[in-house]
């Protein structure tokens, strides 16, 4: 019932379209979400799903209901704002029965269930404090328990957590997603924090500008990104991408890196997919998934800056030509200007058309 | 040390404690001086000698057992009662409107707005002719009845109050709708908003959060209107000059009539001193309610 279905959603503002198109299906109990740098159009899709602006074109279907003109207090949405939208004026209590109170139930029903509400997010001490000076972890507990005590069959939060230092963020990312297993609704999350949306979302849908990029669990596409925009924005640092063309030597399939001087073997299945290649490919790999390799194989490239982040270390590398940043688990005495050899892993190469930026795979 | 830049700080404050001391205090003395006295303008001495006139606190018991002053204070009150209530509903329903968007909205808000730039006696003036019993509003009335209408709004006794009610409804409402809308703009929209999603109706939502949100500012805008209110003088003075009779003498026309007329200045003095108490202890007992409720 609570699956939502949007279908060739567009959204314009005057003469500039917010979305391109979009076609998404978010299953029951399934916690999708939307991740794009700003501007990208995921909180103007958030908004028409929770009936705040009406799509330009195309239909929202909750289940097989068509929202159009359902307005936005009619739909059964929950909906925590980036600012938490807290009624300052009223205390912690009133906040979270407002909505109870404000569709009339009997006002035992409004105590029983603001309670098991303040129970449940542990807000019970806090009840009969006014909402207004209360740390930001307490408001999103409010924010998130305000609607939740209605028991909408759909959750959209956006971007909750960016007005949260960074510390404090991990403990909330643990604490929403503890969150959505209790309540097991629909949720739609919008953030342009990729940490947020792997560590919980079941699905990612990736967009930019106005247009949807891929769907995929996290690993799905942090390991098969489906164009050069996810390679590039997924990952942390992203995807290295070189430029190189594929070439056939005696039967097997190698990528020639010209501007590198190298030429590096291609496993099975990134041969067949550079079979396929229509001219010239780039070439990618996971900073995490490359090894140093002895001199005369795989790439050489000068360090030019070591970035020791503790329990890793990134290596920025290359001169003007080319450049990539590899990822090391410990600080093996790396030095700023000398050359580093290293290879990717064979299964860890992905290809994209370096026209249409679009992945090359084998299947 | 600590002394000394005290010391200090009075020095460099003096010439405006002095300005201060002359503009409010001293005139406020002298007020206070001359309502002990039955000195007039023309009982050949200037007021430094009013001494010789002095009554003790009888201006005071007068007071109290003045008819027409009391008279004039429940007008007064009544204009209060009946026009700040209007006007506030009014700017805020026209206020509301204004926060959706509509064709014409700026030209419509300068319209609206206009009548607060009028001069008051320009005002007054102006409704003085619109009320006439020849006047536009009668001819407007005659369009609404099909045969002539000639009622003499400012010289029949219950209508002219009436007139000036009207006057004054059309020149201050602007200023509620003004203050009121800016009070609007400051409700936070994702709040509103939430409250929607939570399922409250128009109602509700304003009810619950915009008017919680608008409480300071509404109070604001209902002390200055009141105590305009009670001062009203001007425009009505030029439609009706406090009558016919005393229909529409209000406090100000009261006390401008013996002030002017009787030339009884002791008694005057004494009225105005007691007004000036009386609105003084209600308006801070309304502050403190307000800073108590905003706390």
């Amino acid at each position: 019932m609570s699956m939502i279905r949007l279908e060739h959603l567009v959204k314009r503002f005057g003469a500039f379209t917010a979305l391109k198109t979009m076609d998404l299906t978010i299953a029951d109990g399934e916690f999708v979400a939307l991740l794009g740098p700003s501007g990208c159009g995921k909180s103007t899709t958030m908004n028409m799903i929770a009936g705040m602006e009406t799509p330009s074109e195309g239909r929202i279907l909750f289940g097989d209901r068509d929202m159009a003109g359902v307005p936005m207090g009619r739909r059964g949405v929950g909906f925590v704002f980036q600012n938490y939208a807290i009624f300052t004026h009223m205390t912690v209590r009133q906040n979270l029965s407002y909505g109870l109170r404000a569709t009339r139930r009997p006002s035992d029903e409004v105590v029983r269930r603001t309670n098991a509400m303040a129970e449940l997010l542990q807000l019970t001490p806090m009840l009969d404090r006014p909402a207004a000076g209360l740390s930001v972890n307490i408001l999103q507990r409010v924010a998130i328990g305000r609607s939740a005590i209605m028991e909408p069959a759909i959750f959209l939060l956006d971007e909750p957590l960016s007005n949260v230092d960074a510390a404090f963020r991990a403990v909330m990312r643990t604490e929403l997603k503890g969150l959505q297993r209790s309540f097991k609704q629909t949720m739609v999350y919008v953030t342009h924090d990729q940490l947020e949306a792997m560590t919980m979302a079941d699905r990612i849908a990736v967009m930019d500008h106005g247009v949807l990029q891929q769907v995929g669990t996290p690993l799905q596409i942090y390991n098969d990104p489906a164009n050069l925009f996810v390679a590039r924005f997924i990952g942390s640092p992203g995807m290295n991408l070189l430029h190189g063309r594929p070439t056939e030597v005696a039967g097997s399939m190698a990528i020639d890196l010209g501007a590198l001087g190298y030429s590096l073997p291609l496993a099975p299945e990134q041969a067949a997919a550079a079979r396929k290649a229509n001219g010239d490919v780039v070439f990618g790999f996971r900073p995490e998934q490359a090894a140093r390799v002895s001199e005369g194989q795989g790439m050489a490239m000068p360090i030019s800056f070591v970035e020791r982040i503790g329990a890793r270390t990134i290596l920025h590398l290359g001169d003007g030509a080319a450049s990539a940043k590899t990822v090391f688990e410990n600080d093996a005495g790396f030095e700023m200007g000398r050359a580093l050899h290293f290879a990717p892993h064979p299964s860890a190469v992905r290809l994209f058309d370096a026209a249409s930026g679009a992945a090359l795979r084998g299947q | 040390m600590k002394d000394e830049s005290a010391r200090l700080g009075f020095r460099l404050t003096l010439p405006a404690q002095v300005l201060v001391l002359f503009i409010s205090v001293f005139p406020l003395l002298m007020q206070a001086y001359i309502s002990l006295t039955d000195w007039s303008p023309l009982s050949g001495q200037s007021w430094p000698q009013a001494w010789q006139f002095w009554n003790s606190f009888a201006n005071y018991s007068d007071l109290l057992g003045d008819g027409r002053l009391w008279a004039a204070l429940g007008r007064t009150a009544f204009v209060m009662a009946v026009c700040v209530p209007i006007e506030f509903m009014l700017g805020l329903g026209l206020a509301t409107l204004f926060m959706d968007d509509f064709k014409g909205k700026r030209v419509f808000y300068s319209i609206l707005i206009m009548p607060m730039m009028v001069v008051p006696a320009v005002a007054g003036y102006m409704f003085f002719m619109l009320f006439q019993s020849g006047g536009p509003v009668n001819d407007i009335l005659a369009m609404f009845t099909g045969s002539p209408v000639t009622i003499a709004w400012l010289s029949d006794p219950n209508l002219a109050l009436v007139a000036v009610m009207v006057a004054d409804i059309w020149q201050w409402t602007p200023l509620m709708f003004l203050i009121l809308l800016a009070g609007l703009v400051g409700v936070p929209e994702d709040q509103v908003r939430a409250a929607t999603l939570l399922g409250a109706n128009p109602l509700q939502r304003f009810t619950s959060i915009v008017l919680p949100r608008m409480k300071t500012i509404i109070g604001i805008a209902l002390a200055i209107r009141v105590i305009e209110c009670f001062k009203i003088f001007d425009t009505l003075f030029i439609m009706t000059g406090g009558g016919p009779g005393v229909a529409t003498e209000t406090i100000s026309v009261y006390i401008y009539k013996i002030a002017t007329q009787d030339l009884i200045w002791g008694y005057v003095a004494a009225i105005a001193l007691a007004i000036l108490i009386v609105l003084s202890v209600v308006c801070v007992w309304a502050l403190k309610r307000m800073a108590r409720v905003r706390a």
